[in-house]
């Protein structure tokens, strides 16, 4: 931020050779905070807890933040491009239940079991898009009502139904920390791509940063926002195929809440909750502050109330920080 | 400059309204444009000079009225349509987007993809030939901005400018549309912006601006019309008025018959 004068009085350098270098500095000093906080919060655990210190607690860290964190790759794109849903925890249980009943008593192969279960999350997220674009009833009432008819949903589907002991094809997914992780870095990887190198992705900043200049712009702002929404019902179900297969069942009350340790998570990491604004390497690093801190305080004897305290006390402290940068600017 | 009349016209905007409920904005403007003129647009604060261009370029719906370009009737109902028809439009304070680089905020909207299966299928962007178009643009142009890479938002308000206006050589194939290209800028800036306006028409393109300032008129403009309270008052040449009139047929001080 501080190099925002050099840049109105420099003269204009065709070549661009020292601007690419300054672009890498520009977004390495914002990712670089957030990386630094990571540090300094893993330390702490590090010295404060002989058990914490092992390989495979890194890993359970990894494997904890998994799950959540492909969620949260949808979430990052719904609030880049200034949207919100609230809806993806329970999107998340319906694609669980779902994926369940194909498996456990439609006996569906696991690639068309996790295949239609995408879809089933996808058109959640679709329909949340639409509904708000058609209506015109802003985000956040739409995805509430969303999270509870959602909900709804997973419950009726599921009533009297024994969803487990899946297959073992579809097992491994989620089974131990290294194939969740795995998957957790593909999403990551493929949502950063789509965010930075393709004209949908690159139109979430244009559409959260200011939506009427899109719209002047000729950016097609309804069809964009049922896309983001959409991918966010696609990344909830996705994180919801992961967990149904690590737990070997399926049940309506999954995915309480995940919407919001979600958001938690990218605003930890930087994103802008009022749109334009982060990245999903943000939204990971997020993330794995998060559950370093959940597990770091387990190690503790620290128990989850207090967990929980200590995430809501971060988050707080996580936007304020970044009003306080920005106004010190 | 001064024969513009002889040219042919490249935008006929004829009986153009809007009305809000009750309200009237705009009453039966009629508005034509010259091919390879500057166009000045003057009015107070309310005087319709906005909802005018607005309603010319789709950006809200007219209540009535006809648009002609090149003499053949055509249907602006969005932006989008504008566009399609060459016209590219600046609008005041929602040029650019803050928060997007200048590449991005420079092809907002018509972005180039990549002509392999990955820009097909996916709609992957190239940005190797979206950098080159944008320097060379810039260099044409004369307008300096070190790094096409950072955020609108680390630039001045002189540049921020320079970069939408080029905007309207890049994609703007016959018409640029300016809503006070100078609001926000300082004296120097200001200058700079209005000879980069200047040099539009040596891109081939007809400009209609709105602006407050007189002296920007009387310097770089070939034609003003006046508004005020929705209707047009007055449609001079720029050679035939000076500044006291046109104070005095935007105020209503000077009462006028609108010329032909």
């Amino acid at each position: 931020m501080s190099q925002v004068q050099n840049s109105s009085t420099s003269v204009s350098t065709p070549g661009n050779a020292a601007s690419s270098f300054d672009l890498f500095k520009h977004s390495f000093m914002q990712i670089w905070q957030v990386v630094a906080a990571l540090a300094i919060i893993y330390t702490f655990f590090f010295v404060m807890s002989p058990p914490f210190r092992s390989l495979d607690t890194l890993l359970s860290i990894f494997g904890q933040a998994s799950i959540l964190a492909i969620l949260a790759c949808g979430t990052t794109i719904v609030l880049i491009s200034g949207g919100l849903d609230l809806s993806v925890g329970s999107i998340f249980a319906v694609v669980g239940v779902a994926v369940g009943i194909f498996l456990a008593e439609w006996g569906l192969s696991p690639v068309a079991a996790v295949g239609l279960g995408l879809l089933i999350g996808a058109g959640l997220g679709a329909l949340n898009g639409a509904i708000q674009v058609v209506t015109k009833v802003p985000a956040f009432i739409v995805t509430l009502g969303g999270l509870t008819a959602y909900k709804g949903v997973a419950e009726i589907l599921a009533s009297g139904r024994d969803l487990s002991r899946f297959p073992d094809a579809f097992r491994f997914l989620g089974t131990g920390n290294v194939t969740p992780v795995i998957i957790m870095f593909g999403a990551a990887i493929l949502t950063g791509l789509f965010l930075t190198k393709t004209r949908l992705g690159s139109r979430a900043f244009a559409i959260g940063g200011n939506e009427e200049v899109a719209r002047l712009s000729g950016v097609p702002i309804a069809k964009s926002r049922i896309y983001y929404y959409m991918l966010g019902g696609l990344l909830a179900g996705l994180a919801a195929v992961i967990e149904v297969s690590k737990l070997n069942f399926a049940m309506p009350a999954r995915g309480q809440s995940y919407e919001l340790y979600a958001i938690a998570a990218v605003v930890i990491g930087g994103t802008s909750l009022f749109g334009g604004r982060g990245g999903v390497g943000k939204t990971l690093l997020g993330m794995l502050i998060m559950q370093t801190i959940i597990v770091g305080l387990s190690y503790m004897g620290i128990g989850t109330s207090y967990q929980r305290i200590a995430i809501g006390a971060i988050i707080i402290m996580a936007v304020y920080w970044d009003v306080w940068r920005r106004s010190a600017r | 400059m001064t024969n513009t009349r002889q040219a042919q016209p490249v935008l006929e905007a004829q009986g153009i309204s809007k009305h809000y409920g009750g309200v009237v904005a705009l009453d039966d403007v009629n508005l034509t444009l010259y091919e390879g003129e500057v166009l000045a647009v003057v009015g107070d604060n309310g005087a319709g000079k906005s909802t005018l261009i607005k309603a010319l370029t789709g950006a809200i719906p007219r209540t009535s009225g006809v648009i002609r370009f090149d003499g053949q009737e055509v249907q602006i109902d969005s932006p989008s349509d504008a566009k399609a028809a060459g016209i590219e439009t600046v609008y005041q304070d929602l040029a650019l987007v803050n928060e997007i680089s200048i590449t991005k905020n420079v092809y907002l909207g018509r972005e180039i993809v990549r002509s392999d299966w990955l820009g097909r299928v996916f709609g992957v962007l190239d940005f190797k030939k979206m950098d080159a178009e944008i320097r060379d643009l810039f260099a044409k142009l004369d307008v300096r901005i070190a790094d096409i890479y950072r955020d609108a938002q680390a630039f001045s308000g002189g540049q921020r400018q320079a970069v939408a206006l080029s905007k309207t050589v890049l994609f703007g194939k016959r018409i640029a549309i300016l809503d006070e290209p100078t609001a926000a800028l300082g004296v120097r800036e200001s200058k700079m912006a209005m000879d980069l306006v200047r040099s539009l028409k040596d891109h081939g393109l007809s400009v209609i601006m709105i602006t407050h300032n007189m002296e920007h008129v009387l310097n770089y403009c070939d034609r003003v019309m006046v508004l005020r309270l929705g209707r047009l008052v007055a449609e001079r040449d720029v050679k035939d008025v000076d500044g006291d009139t046109l104070v005095g047929l935007i105020t209503g001080a000077t009462s006028a018959e609108v010329k032909a």
